[in-house]
Parts: structure tokens; sequence; C-alpha cells
């Protein structure tokens, strides 16, 4: 496949932004590539109801 | 592809309140970005914390690979032409970059960004003789 891209003017007013947070990246400029990746986990074991037990301790 | 015509970047103001938590606010080019957040995230109906308190490795979001798709994999040949050598922006307003993100002027080559996150709720004993089940 052959991709060409033709960057012509770019002017941009105003960028405002609430939060730039966990691994993310906002930026002006170019890059050849940018790889994002993200685990979430919420699954119904991490809803613990009853007597109140603390995580395993950081043994590192 | 930004080998010889780089374009250049021209941000007239910026204004960024607070960055932390190993963030990076980056002025200029740069050549590999790569970037690892992991939290672990606990609420708690009673507010007791200990400072000892969790271990990344017992759980396996913190470990499990995420596959990629090399870059070179697709068989693409790219060009890009830069007409207008310049990228412009007059302001850009941030209130907080936090956890190893990134505010990046300029051009890169590599970037990496990765985020693992493990949410837990605690909540106290609570009685449901009331018939009413589940939170």
């Amino acid at each position: 496949m052959n991709f060409q891209v033709y960057n012509r003017d770019i002017c941009v007013g105003d960028i405002r932004v609430i939060g730039v947070s966990s691994s993310s990246l906002l930026m002006v400029g170019d890059a050849e590539t940018i790889q994002l990746a993200a685990t979430f986990d919420t699954p119904a074991e991490s809803l613990i109801v009853g007597p109140f037990v603390p995580l395993s301790p950081d043994i590192s | 592809m930004i080998t010889m015509l780089q374009r250049i970047t021209c941000v007239d103001h910026i204004k960024i309140d607070s960055v932390s938590f190993s963030s990076i606010f980056q002025i200029g080019d740069s050549e590999q970005i790569q970037a690892v957040s992991r939290a672990l995230a606990v609420q708690r109906e009673a507010e007791i914390f200990f400072d000892n308190e969790g271990n990344f490795d017992a759980f396996t979001v913190f470990s499990e690979a995420i596959p990629f798709q090399a870059a070179d994999d697709e068989n693409v040949t790219f060009s890009t032409h830069n007409l207008n050598p310049v990228l412009k922006v007059r302001n850009i307003d941030i209130l907080g970059a936090s956890s190893s993100s990134v505010v990046h002027l300029g051009n890169s080559r590599n970037i990496a960004m990765e985020a693992r996150v493990k949410h837990i709720r605690q909540l106290l004993p609570r009685n449901n003789n009331s018939g009413v089940e589940g939170i």
C-alpha cells in the first residue's frame, strides 16, 4: 500500500485540557510510531463486602 | 518520515498547572518515549489504609502481556510532504498531567505508553435481612 500525506497549514487557536493522566500523551508535533496500551480491571471479585481485610502487603 | 524536512512546532503560550507522578513536559524533539504507569485504586467505606498494602504481583492485570502488532508488519510505503513546515498553536491550557503522562511540544520517533489500573472497592459488612440484595 502506498500512503501519502500532504501536511498543509495547521493553525490551532486554543487547546484547553483538564487532565492528561495514566500514561496519556498530548503532543504537538510529529511522531513515527505511537503505541498506546491500557488495562483496566474492575471485576466482580474486586467488590469486597465483609470484614475488613487489608490487601496483600508489598513484599518487594 | 521525519528525517529531512521536519515540521517545527510553534506554541505562543502554554500553561500547565501541575505535572505530577513521573509525568513529563517536554519542549523540543525527542527520539524515544516509553512510559509505564501502574495503579491500585482502592476505595473503602471505612477510612482505613495501611502503609505497606498492595502488591502488584498479586494481580494479573499488572503482568499480563498486551499484544501488539509490529509496526513494520504491514507492507506500507509511507511518505509525507510537509508543505507548511510549521505547526502553529496560539494557546494551550492544561490543568494537570499525572501518572506517567507526557505533554510534548516537538517531534519524536517512537512512543510507547502503557497504563495498568486495578480497581478494588471494599465495603463494610451490612445486614441484608431487609430483603434488599446487593448494592
